[in-house]
């Protein structure tokens, strides 16, 4: 047996900053907001699709492919919630949608599962978190992530390397043995499914995944990767969530790209309320957590400003990782 | 040498939280009381895979889910129903007397 973990949701339970039967109510799951949630996120996904469509041609479908690219890049967001089965109360409906959104943005879904528990964790802990974005050394470092260059190259080398039936040390570590057979299979599944694709388009000459999926995916990412460092580059590199996690408020239809993802310092203390009461539990939580009232661009005010020298690194101050 | 177990008294019925999981101390063991569908079951109140309190977990009334990576058993037998949960949670024979619930340890 591991030794007794005393998790966020815990801590907050016995500092009293809410009750069990709060928490209790706040984990009631329900198919119905994320039924209405994915309608109107297909009626988007067709609209930013229609746009690209009408400009065909022209200039103007970069921009379209663009806007189109940053729907489609909060499939992550959605995923995500899949992940934690805090989408919809019909469990298996959350490994469904889970799957598609993984291959919508070639992130197999077993797998992320896998690095998404060490994430949760060691979060924001040097070495262990699988997921931890480090502070950039410098400007140069920063906009080099945000080209989504380095995500790109670590997803193909990671594909290809479970395609090969392989695992990296780090994997090793948060994949169980009895799991490794799914990962390699679901990598290659994922792949087939592309190659089948790039073939049909090749034999069909039918562009449309490239127009309408790829090229936006790639447009779109550096979006998605503005926003994951939001949460947890520049804060504190310690276990206590009340420092390591940054919520951010965001307009409405941000939370509503981002299956309201933005609270994420109330999503890591309590991993198993869903998507759709974590408003509820930023309001109980309001206070005890990390909140950036400036939204996305208040994170990368504060992550500049550190890795520019004018407010101190956390990877410098005391007790930190060097 | 095997030890004698007795049933010994763990909690009011009254006191459980109706049609939710409960927490409850005996001596230094930490357990899940649950208000299943079928009945009053108990458990060892720690997952199996990272050692959260199950506790703190949403329950449906037949499973239940850990707060922390979201894996599932089955509250009635024990058995671990999802990934990353691999072993069974350890059950403890329990039996509603009068207005107790009560485990035999």
């Amino acid at each position: 047996m591991t030794q007794n973990v005393l998790t966020p949701i815990t801590q907050a339970l016995n500092d009293g900053v809410l009750t069990r039967s709060e928490l209790k109510a706040l984990m009631q799951r329900s198919d119905r907001p994320a039924f209405i949630h994915l309608a109107l996120w297909l009626l988007l996904l067709t609209g930013t699709g229609t746009l690209i469509w009408m400009s065909m041609g022209t200039f103007w479908i970069w921009p379209a492919m663009f806007l189109h690219g940053i729907v489609l890049v909060h499939h992550f967001s959605l995923q995500h919630e899949c992940v934690h089965y805090t989408v919809f109360r019909t469990r298996w409906l959350n490994d469904v949608a889970g799957n598609i959104c993984g291959f919508v943005i070639m992130l197999p879904h077993r797998f992320f599962r896998y690095e998404h528990c060490d994430h949760h964790t060691y979060t924001q802990l040097h070495g262990e978190d699988p997921e931890m974005i480090p502070l950039p050394s410098s400007l140069g470092g920063y906009l080099w992530y945000i080209s989504s260059i380095p995500y790109w190259r670590t997803k193909f080398t990671e594909l290809g390397r479970h395609i090969l039936g392989r695992l990296s040390a780090d994997e090793m570590r948060f994949i169980p043995k009895e799991e490794h057979r799914t990962v390699f299979l679901e990598a290659r599944i994922m792949a087939l499914g592309y190659i089948t694709i790039l073939v049909a388009c090749i034999a069909f000459n039918w562009w449309a995944p490239v127009w309408y999926w790829w090229l936006p995916v790639i447009l779109g990412e550096p979006v998605m990767r503005a926003i994951r460092m939001t949460e947890h580059v520049g804060r504190p590199m310690t276990r206590d969530m009340k420092e390591n996690t940054r919520t951010n408020l965001v307009s409405w239809p941000i939370r509503f790209l981002c299956w309201n993802m933005n609270y994420h310092a109330e999503h890591h203390y309590a991993s198993s309320v869903p998507y759709h009461a974590l408003p509820k539990l930023h309001r109980i939580l309001d206070g005890y957590i990390h909140v950036e009232k400036r939204g996305y661009l208040g994170a990368h005010i504060d992550i500049l400003r550190q890795l520019t020298g004018r407010t101190p690194r956390v990877d410098q101050t005391a007790g930190a990782p060097q | 040498m095997s030890r004698e177990r007795n049933w010994q008294d763990l909690i009011a019925v009254s006191e459980l939280e109706t049609g939710d999981v409960t927490p409850v101390r005996l001596g230094t063991r930490e357990l899940a009381v649950y208000d299943t569908a079928d009945g009053i079951t108990v458990s060892m109140a720690r997952c199996t895979h990272g050692a959260a309190n199950l506790c703190d977990g949403y329950f449906d009334g037949r499973h239940i889910e850990c707060p922390l990576h979201q894996g599932l058993f089955d509250a009635r037998t024990g058995e671990a129903l999802a990934a990353p949960a691999r072993v069974k949670l350890r059950m403890i024979e329990a039996r509603v007397s009068g207005a107790m619930v009560q485990v035999l340890l």
